[in-house]
């Protein structure tokens, strides 16, 4: 499956959820279909806390869905984060793990043994129910309204080729991503998160 | 179980709940078990024990994205480990959280796997300019709301670091 279609597809059905992705290629890819800076944290160099990021969101706002994007490259550092979601089994989060079986930001270095990890068995195994993997973009658009949009914790694998190419995010300090994702919320949710002691 | 050390770990659990405090993740250390079981049989908290001390952190700067406050509760070892998401989260973004750790490696503390702590924990800390308070008798456990909110006026982290004595509601 090629990353940059599925991110469109993706992009098309996108409605109101929140946006957390992660080192490597998720965070340049989702910037460079969507520009947006409001509802996107782009959580670029925090390996493997992408999911964790997103799940104090979610459990902050339970009424906002909140996609969380996260590599294989980060997710082999801290598969022990599928227990905390499992634990927490916030409804409102789904967890899409890009798999390109490569470090996607650094030149697409290969990851050792990947060849053998199958990433939603391991989510099954933590005790995540609704775990999928999906390595063709149809099955995925076909499978999308029960697997993303169904009310539910679940988590993803996108099984995608690599690109060859790295795109970067927009240029931002991380002030910026902070204030202008954190009014969105605040406009969303009509609470408040600056200026709170 | 000193009696004492219940009446200080409730005492903890009161001042995070004055700080507005509704979630805590912690791994534990043997020193705060006691406080866990505290926080986790209070209504008042949502308690996530995560499996790596970093995850701690992830998961409380996103809440900061929302009214649920949130405190990480762990070891001076597990906090070591949280250099790097400390610096890349909370500095990259400026983005507040709160820690609670115990001072392990200090005087009085008989596990020598421990030392270290004690000889570098809180150098770590000032070598990367993160404030911090070290609570040493349990009237000093006031100033937890001082130290959490301190940490939201300038936008990054603080950390309340708590004594073995005091842990073991012997101080």
């Amino acid at each position: 499956m090629n990353l940059r279609d599925c991110f469109a597809y993706m992009v098309e059905r996108w409605t109101d959820q929140l946006v957390v992705t992660s080192a490597g290629h998720s965070s340049g890819t989702w910037w460079d279909l969507t520009r947006d800076r409001d509802r996107v944290f782009y959580l670029t160099a925090s390996m493997s806390l992408s999911s964790m990021f997103a799940s104090g969101i979610a459990a902050g706002n339970p009424g906002v869905g909140v996609w969380a994007f996260s590599g294989d490259g980060a997710f082999v550092m801290n598969p022990g984060m599928l227990f905390v979601e499992r634990r927490m089994n916030l409804p409102n989060l789904t967890h899409f793990l890009i798999s390109n079986r490569c470090y996607g930001s650094t030149e697409e270095v290969e990851i050792p043994f990947s060849e053998h990890a199958d990433y939603a068995a391991l989510a099954r195994a933590a005790g995540i129910e609704r775990a999928y993997s999906f390595n063709d973009l149809d099955a995925f658009k076909s499978a999308f309204d029960e697997a993303v949009l169904a009310p539910g914790h679940s988590f993803i694998v996108l099984d995608v080729e690599k690109t060859g190419t790295e795109t970067r995010t927009g240029a931002m300090d991380g002030p910026e991503v902070k204030f202008r994702f954190g009014r969105h919320v605040e406009k969303i949710t009509d609470s408040a998160i600056f200026n709170v002691s | 179980m000193p009696t004492n050390q219940r009446e200080v770990s409730r005492r903890i659990a009161d001042e995070l709940a004055e700080c507005g405090i509704g979630l805590v993740a912690s791994l534990p250390d043997d020193w705060i078990a006691d406080l866990i079981k505290t926080l986790e049989g209070d209504d008042r908290f949502l308690h996530v024990p995560v499996n790596r001390e970093e995850s701690a952190v992830g998961l409380c700067s996103g809440t900061f994205f929302s009214p649920l406050r949130s405190a990480a509760l762990m070891g001076a070892s597990g906090m070591l480990t949280c250099i790097y998401a400390v610096t890349k989260i909370n500095y990259t973004y400026e983005i507040p959280m709160f820690f609670l750790v115990s001072m392990r490696g200090a005087m009085g503390d008989t596990a020598k796997y421990q030392y270290a702590n004690g000889l570098y924990f809180q150098k770590v800390l000032d070598s990367i300019d993160l404030p911090y308070r070290l609570i040493e008798s349990a009237d000093q456990l006031g100033e937890i709301p001082r130290a959490y909110r301190h940490a939201r006026i300038y936008n990054r982290p603080s950390a309340v670091i708590l004594s073995r004595d005091v842990l073991r509601g012997e101080a």
